[in-house]
This record gives C-alpha cells, structure tokens and sequence, in this order.
C-alpha cells in the first residue's frame, strides 16, 4: 500500500489535539512529513493530508496556513480553534486594538496579531475533525479512511442521540440543567453527561445549518434563564456560528 | 555593536506552542525568545461569563497543563466565595494534580527532551534503536493520563472537576486501579532518574539563581517560597512578583524583586528536599550532585526525580475510601480570591473576583511567562560560553541553545495568556 503522507501543524491553540494525536499508535503505513511539535527535522512541503490545530490569530499564522494549503491535496481543520475559532473566537468583532490595549496597556508588539478565527475564513477546508480535543477513534477514523484512499464522513446529528442511546438521564429535562447537547455535534459519547456534567458544547454547534439555537434558547427561556446567561454560555464555542445571536434575539423578541 | 553571527531559530520543535529563539554573538552577546503564538485574551473572554464556565475556558489554556487552568481558577473562585470542599474532594484534586504532572513531565522528558541527549531529531526515529526506553515513556505517560481520565473524565480538559467538588466520584474499583497503576510505574519512573544521571550538565549555564515555590511539596499552598530566605504570602504576589511587556512576545516576562529567576521541578525540590520521602529521597541523596539548583539542566533531572516522587504520592492518596457525598453547598454569589498551585512547569498564580455568579476580574500569571528572562540569560551564556571556547559551527551553537530552551520545558500557549490588566 502507499504511504499516506502527512502533516501536523498548530495554529494558536491550546496544543491539545495535536497532544492527542501524539498519545496514538499509528499505523507504519503513515509518513510524517511535518511535525514540529514533534520533530525538529522536516519542513512544511508536500503532503496527501495536512491536519491543523488552532484558530488564525496572527498575520504569521494566516502565511503559514496558506503555505500548508498549498502543498496538501486534502486539508483538515482539527478540533474547535481550527473549525469554529475556539474559545478565543468568542471576542470575535471586538476591536482588535482596543482588546490589545486591555491586556497589554500601551506597549507595541512588532507581531501582526488578531483575533482568533476559524481557518476556513482564510483558506478552503475539505474536513472537519471537531472536538476539544477531538477523540481517539475519530482521529484514527479520519487517518484511516484516507489511507484507504476514502474519505471521511462527518457527523451531522447531536450530543443528545448518543447521550439517549447509553441511557444517561437527560439533565436538561430531569435537572434543569443548560445543556448544549442539542446543539453540539456528537462524537464524544456524551462523554460529560456520563458524569453528570451539563454539555458545554466544546465540540461546536452542528453543521449544515441545523443547530437550532432558537429552539434550544426558547427551552432554557421556559425554564427561566435570562438571555443574558443563554447567550453567554452559547457563545464560549458557537459565536462564530453564522446566524448565532440572530436565533437567540428571535426568541425574545 | 558589531555582530560576529546571528542565530535565527523561527520556529523552535519539541516544545509545546510556538515560539522561536535569536541569539546575537558579537561583541556583547544577546539573545532574545521571540513568543509567535497569538494573543487569546483570556481576560476579556472570561468576563461575565458564569463561574464554572470561565474556569472551562481556562483549561482551554494548555492541554499539556489542563488540570492546574482548571483547578487553580476553581480554587480561587472557591476562596472568593468561602466554600470548603470536602477532604475527599482535596485528595481526589491532589491527585489529578499529581497525575498531570507525570503525564507532562513524561511527554516533555520522553518526547521532547531525550532526543537531544540521545542525538536524534524526533521520539520517532530514536524509538527504532530504543524501543524500550521509548516503551517506558510512553507506559508512563499513559498513566498519567489514564488517572486523570477515571477522575477528571478526559486527560485533556476535564470537565468533571467543578467548583465545589466533582460532576460523579470515581469508584472504590476506579481506586484500586490507579493504585496498582502507580505500584507498576514506580520502576519505570526510577528506570527515568537513572537515564538522566548518565548526562553531565554543560558548565556554560552555571550561574547563581533565585528559585521559587510553594512552601511544602504540594500541589496547593498559601506561602510562596525563595531561596533567598524570603517567604511571602500569595495575596502578597503583586508585590513579589512584577510582569513587563517586551515588543518581541505575546507573553508577558517575569520578574522577582526585578529579576530573572526559576520555578518549576528543579525549584520545588531545591526549595522543598525535606519533604521528599522513600524512592525519591534515595535518588536524591544518591545522585547528590545532580540537584544543582545553579544550573538550568537541573531541571530535566529534577522532573525525572518527580516522575518518582509523584507516583508514590499517587500510590499513598489511592488508598482513601470512597464515600457518597454531595458537592458543597455554594450560598456566596460574590467575592474576591486568590490562588497559587504547582503545576508542571511551576507556580501557577490565579486572581478572581465573581460577581453575581459570574467573573468580573481575572488575572493569571504562569510559570513559563515568570521562567522566559532566566531563559534568555542561559541561552546567551550557552552561546558565549561554546563562542569563547572556539566552537564556530552555528548549528551546534543552535542546537545547544535549542537544548537550554528544552530544559526549560516552556508551555508557550500558556505563557501568551498572561491576562493581567496593567
């Protein structure tokens, strides 16, 4: 069989995906190419597969990713920074400049800096692995398929299917609990449900313009949250949703 | 000043983040550690935002130190609003603590680290001539992890961990795994200290150095500690410790009584040796010389020693009786904390202040934000030392100040978070 050439690249993140991918076995059949969390040899060149972590924070970020765009044939956004601009995403359209000046007074720093945004604002993404981070088999499901010369298929139903399937109790209902796995695309096999841990939504909302915020926000409204609190907590990893704060206003108008 | 030779690395590897390193040799030799990872403002995207979700996006912080950016900001949120947690709570955390510290120590010492000592440029191809040594770092690591999974849920961003104590309780089963977990690491841990005993430290970074650390060898503490017989209390760590912005870093830099200094492993047992028990007391005492709290590659030692240190201290905490209980009740909506832990990498400080519920002020300062000058001066002793010794080849010069920077084990994604509102 072919090699399946890859490489891994981080953004501005926490690091933890790439983490993840470091804690698996991977098949000798898979050739790293780029890995500089990993190895000081090697150089960002060619590659079947090009797996990034991280948002676009920085002018230096957005020159990398474009040079990693142009040498990989398929390119994969990974975790929530890459997909949806990650917890740092949630200042997004905010001024730059005066967040900057918030954090770090009137002192320069001679680095283009921004804030954080998904990399499919900057470059075309052929998939998404979600996830904070995302979890060991999707990540061997994704290498997997694409080493087969197949591809991935991503999921589009919510936390919820898998939380009913293992039969954990519904804390939203049963708890009152604002639980953002109705909105949040599965994968985790709910995995904080289990331990009676409302879902916070880390893996980002669902795609293809099915997360329902409206919906969602109107049930936390019956159950007496402010929409202050609801946005606030929707917020953390879906503001860069497309119509996010639309859906929610909707609702309390 | 007339420059010899420049050093450039832009994008340094093996560390965690992104970060490159520039070193000048000419007639003064200077060196600057260039923080390229983006701002993240963790200051303004905690605000407002409900307790338990702010401290979720803390963790978001550093994956390779999600416990401490999960734990700290709780304890501190915890201090603002008067609430004691349980004693079965406080170990519990301990020991999560404890876990993050082997898996991170394991991963840098392993993955990042050892390919120097051993001459190769990653794990990958050092693993095919040392499977075993590889083997052992990786069954370490992986313990480290498993534990945090049973207790916090996921070795990366724990969510079980909440203020007032846990989301569900681990087993008494769940116990008796991580014991017998621990009892079958300790050789491995040991087999760690040996490896690095085998390596003399360069005598180019020997310098006089401040340390500080939490008084005691604890992952929680009240007092911090210097070497030079200063203590002070962590409401006092504004006084202490000073930030300042340089051009060149998204990471604010450190300073104590307006200089470098270190924290982290080496600090801990230099300032904290007596309370260092069995296996790990042996070690020290057997390779005395190792713990030179002068030079920086103590440090890589003095993980190794901890690996040691903290699965022991597992192995005691796992022997506790798991009983039902509920969280603490919270009543408070409103206060002021602060709190000061060790993580991996040294002291992690968090101030909060909650209002109604929700964070109002944040300010965090990590270890490798304090650790960055104490960097910069033994990168450029490295480069003046092997320069004067005739060394001419940049490259070894590179690699050396590469090794410096590893020794060190900076967090960079942690060290760009620094959210202190000047």
């Amino acid at each position: 069989m072919k090699k399946l050439k890859i490489g891994v690249h981080g953004l501005t993140s926490c690091y933890g995906c790439q983490l993840k991918m470091a804690s698996l076995k991977l098949a000798e059949n898979i050739e790293i190419v780029y890995w500089n969390m990993l190895s000081s040899k090697g150089e960002i060149g060619k590659v079947d597969v090009a797996f990034v972590e991280g948002s676009v924070s920085t002018g230096e970020d957005e020159e990398e990713l474009k040079k990693i765009r142009e040498n990989a044939d398929i390119l994969v956004a990974m975790g929530t920074c890459a997909t949806h601009g990650g917890v740092q995403g949630v200042i997004f359209g905010e001024d730059y400049k005066k967040c900057f000046k918030e954090i770090y007074g009137d002192n320069n720093i001679e680095f283009d800096g921004r804030i954080g945004e998904p990399i499919k604002k900057y470059v075309k993404v052929d998939y998404n692995l979600p996830g904070c981070p995302p979890e060991e088999d999707e990540i061997l499901y994704y290498l997997a398929t694409f080493a087969l010369g197949s591809y991935p298929e991503e999921k589009d139903y919510p936390v919820c299917a898998e939380c009913r399937r293992n039969g954990y109790p519904c804390i939203l209902i049963e708890k009152n609990k604002p639980c953002l796995g109705p909105l949040t695309v599965a994968g985790c096999k709910a995995r904080c449900l289990k331990y009676g841990i409302e879902c916070t939504g880390c893996r980002g909302p669902l795609p293809h313009n099915i997360a329902w915020f409206d919906s969602l926000a109107r049930t936390f409204k019956e159950r007496g949250m402010s929409k202050e609190f609801i946005k606030s907590k929707m917020e953390i990893f879906g503001k860069q949703y497309e119509n996010m704060e639309e859906l929610i206003n909707k609702v309390f108008e | 000043m007339k420059i010899y030779r420049e050093i450039k690395i832009d994008h340094l590897a093996r560390i965690e983040g992104k970060a490159g390193i520039v070193v000048e040799i000419g007639e003064e030799v200077k060196a600057r550690v260039n923080v390229t990872e983006g701002p993240r403002f963790f200051e303004l995207i905690t605000r407002g935002k409900n307790y338990n979700d702010a401290a979720s996006i803390c963790s978001r912080i550093c994956s390779f130190c999600s416990i401490p950016h999960k734990l700290t900001p709780i304890e501190a949120i915890e201090k603002a609003l008067d609430i004691e947690v349980t004693e079965q709570t406080k170990i519990l955390r301990k020991i999560l603590y404890f876990a993050n510290i082997i898996e991170s120590h394991s991963l840098h010492l392993f993955l990042f680290a050892m390919p120097d000592y051993l001459g190769y440029p990653d794990a990958f191809s050092m693993a095919k001539k040392y499977p075993k040594l590889m083997k052992t770092g990786l069954e370490l690591k992986n313990f480290g992890a498993e534990v945090q999974k049973i207790i916090g849920s996921r070795e990366i961003h724990p969510e079980n961990a909440i203020v007032g104590g846990f989301g569900k309780l681990p087993s008494q089963k769940d116990m008796e795994k991580i014991r017998k977990m621990a009892k079958e690491n300790l050789e491995r841990a040991i087999a760690t200290v040996d490896f690095f005993a085998e390596y003399e430290y360069p005598s180019y970074t020997k310098m006089e150095r401040k340390h500080l650390s939490i008084d005691g060898y604890e992952a929680y503490g009240n007092k911090i500690k210097a070497t030079d017989g200063n203590e002070f209390s962590i409401e006092a760590y504004k006084e202490n410790i000073e930030e300042e912005v340089v051009s060149y870093s998204f990471a604010k830099r450190g300073k104590y009584k307006g200089e470098p200094f270190m924290t982290g492993a080496i600090s801990r047992i230099v300032n904290n040796m007596e309370f260092l028990e069995g296996e790990a007391k042996e070690l020290v005492k057997k390779y005395e010389d190792f713990i030179d709290s002068k030079n920086c590659f103590a440090n890589n030692f003095a993980q190794a020693i901890e690996l040691v240190y903290f699965t022991q201290k597992i192995g005691e905490l796992s022997n506790i009786k798991i009983k039902e209980e509920r969280n603490v009740d919270i009543e408070k909506k409103n206060g002021r904390g602060i709190a000061v832990t060790e993580a991996p990498r040294g002291l992690l400080i968090y101030e909060v202040e909650v209002e109604n519920e929700k964070i109002k002020y944040m300010n965090v300062i990590t270890p490798t934000a304090m650790l960055l000058p104490m960097m910069e001066i033994d990168a450029i002793n490295m480069a003046k030392g092997l320069w004067e010794d005739g060394y001419k080849d940049i490259d070894l010069i590179g690699k050396k100040i590469e090794m410096v920077v590893r020794a060190y084990d900076p967090c960079i994604s942690c060290s760009v978070h620094v959210i202190n509102k000047k």
